[in-house]
């Protein structure tokens, strides 16, 4: 007869990981936003193509489809994090996984990193949207266009995707239900910082602790010469990349903290 | 050694309310014990912090030597539980539910088919590839007690097992709780006394988050022993006749076509007079205890009715002595 071993922390990481995965695959979410960026993709792709002439330089062609980047980055990473941990308190699943034999910790990097590469693919699809965009209108063999630097872009919108998913699993260990804690991560990211920034803008500030503010590096990247009408910061790469370390960090921790103490009274 | 270990565990909640006092208890080897108590009574907490889904106020709980809050991985190492109403993620096959759990577990993958089949065969599983958020309650309760045994772990922690479950899952889960009390320690909570009396080998009665009483049920049908006995006649009776047997009956009444069930002070030495009383009446079928005795135990002591001996303390504060 064959022993049974407890699996070490990183043979549950991996099943933590297979699992969740397997769980976004399965559900309609990760449908559904796929859909939701193929359209989105498309009807920019579509639009461009009906109009015919007239769209500029490739930067600013790319820059303008980046432009949509911010709302969908918060959409996917709130829909992909917001219940992750919440579904555990606000039902009975975590009445199933929470008496197992794993730490917490290995639960929660499990499905943070299934997170993250289901994230990763709608946002490969995104910038993939992109990249055939600038193909038929710059007939380039390169999957770049000459001269834009698609690829920085495209790992700086990785980081930002982890920055929104720490903070959508902070408020998925914060609360029970796991639509309030979508619905949450979403009001907080588009409506509250926003009206933040603005305020904090009019000042005469700087919002350098804004998530949405550093989103604007996706663009600035870039190197599109500005309209003057444009309202949107020009922000350094180091800058960007280190508001997005630092939400993907702080709020990545808190959710650790806040998921290994939290207790089942439901 | 299998181990169930709680020290004065106790846990208040921020309202102040305190759901579990100073609880202590050990068990070890095999076996099946009873945790018995009205809701509300303290045992779904006293599980959950034997778990550490709850995090104690004071005192400690120990699972097979382990400290469940200093070390819960190992604590939960070779435990398997159903507390509240677990559920698997609904898009999740039946089969991909159990090997989940199986995978946090571990063990040889090789053998896991074979072990899923044999729980498929003993727990009547629904189909494997069916998705979990479409079973019924009762075939979820039944994955998740299938899920709650892959890889046998010899601790089993299950609040109320059979609940949801009808009466023919009931029995199913009843012999499989009594083939694996022989070799593994099972604590489960219930409300049915039946079912505790089939299943169970000790008891634990708890109320308003103290433990009342700890001991056999063998011990506790001593105890409260049955103040009631049930008499079958072959020819019907005339209850009159029964109650005029003399003031050693207390209460008579008809249960059945020729069954009767008589109520007296439950000594020994009044049930065996009663007895020779019943034989001259007309030829006695049998003559045997209520089957209420942990029921009886269990009104006793929350309080209810009726009161386990003649003069005895305060319901629900004191043990009644044992009988003479």
């Amino acid at each position: 007869m064959e022993t049974r071993h407890l699996p070490t922390d990183f043979e549950q990481w991996w099943t933590a990981f297979r699992h969740q995965f397997k769980f976004y695959l399965h559900t309609s979410r990760f449908l559904a936003l796929l859909l939701l960026v193929l359209i989105a993709t498309g009807a920019v792709i579509g639009v461009t193509i009906w109009r015919g002439g007239g769209i500029g330089s490739g930067v600013a062609y790319v820059s303008g489809f980046l432009g949509l980047f911010g709302l969908f980055g918060i959409l996917i990473g709130a829909f992909m994090g917001g219940d992750a941990l919440a579904i555990d308190f606000g039902g009975g699943t975590g009445y199933f996984t929470l008496v197992l034999p794993v730490r917490r910790s290995v639960l929660l990097l499990g499905r943070y990193v299934a997170a993250f590469v289901a994230s990763a693919v709608l946002i490969g699809v995104f910038y993939g949207g992109v990249v055939l965009g600038s193909l038929y209108h710059y007939h380039t063999p390169s999957t770049i266009v000459p001269g834009v630097p698609l690829v920085e872009s495209l790992l700086l919108a990785l980081l930002y995707a982890c920055g929104i998913l720490s903070v959508a699993f902070f408020f998925s260990s914060f609360f029970r239900s796991p639509s309030v804690s979508i619905v949450a991560t979403v009001l907080i990211l588009i409506f509250g910082l926003n009206v933040a920034d603005a305020i904090v803008g009019s000042l005469g500030y700087t919002p350098y602790y804004s998530i949405n503010y550093a989103e604007n590096v996706l663009v600035s990247v870039l190197g599109a010469p500005r309209s003057p009408l444009s309202t949107s910061p020009t922000i350094s790469v180091e800058t960007g990349a280190l508001i997005f370390l630092a939400y993907f960090v702080i709020f990545l921790a808190a959710s650790l903290v806040f998921y290994h103490f939290k207790e089942s009274k439901g | 050694m299998s181990e169930i270990r709680v020290e004065n565990l106790s846990k208040a909640y921020a309202s102040g309310r305190l759901a579990l006092t100073s609880a202590s208890f050990k068990y070890e080897g095999s076996g099946a014990i009873g945790y018995l108590g009205p809701n509300g009574a303290g045992k779904t907490t006293t599980l959950k912090l034997l778990t550490g889904l709850l995090r104690p106020s004071a005192g400690a709980s120990y699972l097979n030597g382990v400290n469940v809050i200093q070390d819960r991985k190992h604590a939960l190492e070779d435990v398997g539980c159903v507390i509240e109403s677990p559920e698997p993620y609904p898009s999740q096959t039946v089969e991909e539910a159990i090997e989940m759990v199986s995978d946090f577990r571990g063990g040889p993958y090789r053998s896991l088919a074979h072990d899923i089949a044999d729980l498929n065969v003993k727990l009547e599983l629904p189909p494997l590839k069916s998705k979990t958020g479409r079973l019924s309650k009762g075939q979820r309760q039944r994955v998740v007690i299938a899920a709650s045994l892959i890889r046998d772990p010899r601790v089993l922690i299950l609040d109320e097992p059979t609940s949801g479950l009808d009466p023919k899952e009931r029995i199913l889960i009843r012999n499989l709780l009594n083939d694996l009390k022989k070799d593994h320690l099972i604590l489960m909570s219930s409300h049915l006394m039946q079912e505790v009396t089939d299943i169970c080998d000790q008891v634990i009665f708890i109320n308003q988050g103290q433990i009342l009483l700890r001991d056999t049920v063998e011990n506790v049908a001593t105890r409260f022993q049955a103040r009631a006995v049930d008499v079958e006649f072959a020819t019907p009776i005339v209850l009159d006749r029964i109650r005029a047997i003399g003031p050693l009956v207390q209460d008579a009444v008809v249960i059945g076509e020729r069954r009767y069930r008589l109520t007296f002070d439950g000594s020994n030495s009044s049930r065996a007079e009663i007895l020779t009383g019943l034989v001259k009446l007309g030829p006695v079928l049998s003559y045997q205890s209520a089957s209420l005795v942990l029921e009886d135990a269990y009104l006793a002591l929350m309080g209810g009715e009726p009161a386990p001996v003649a003069g005895a303390p305060a319901p629900g504060l004191h043990l009644p002595p044992p009988p003479a």
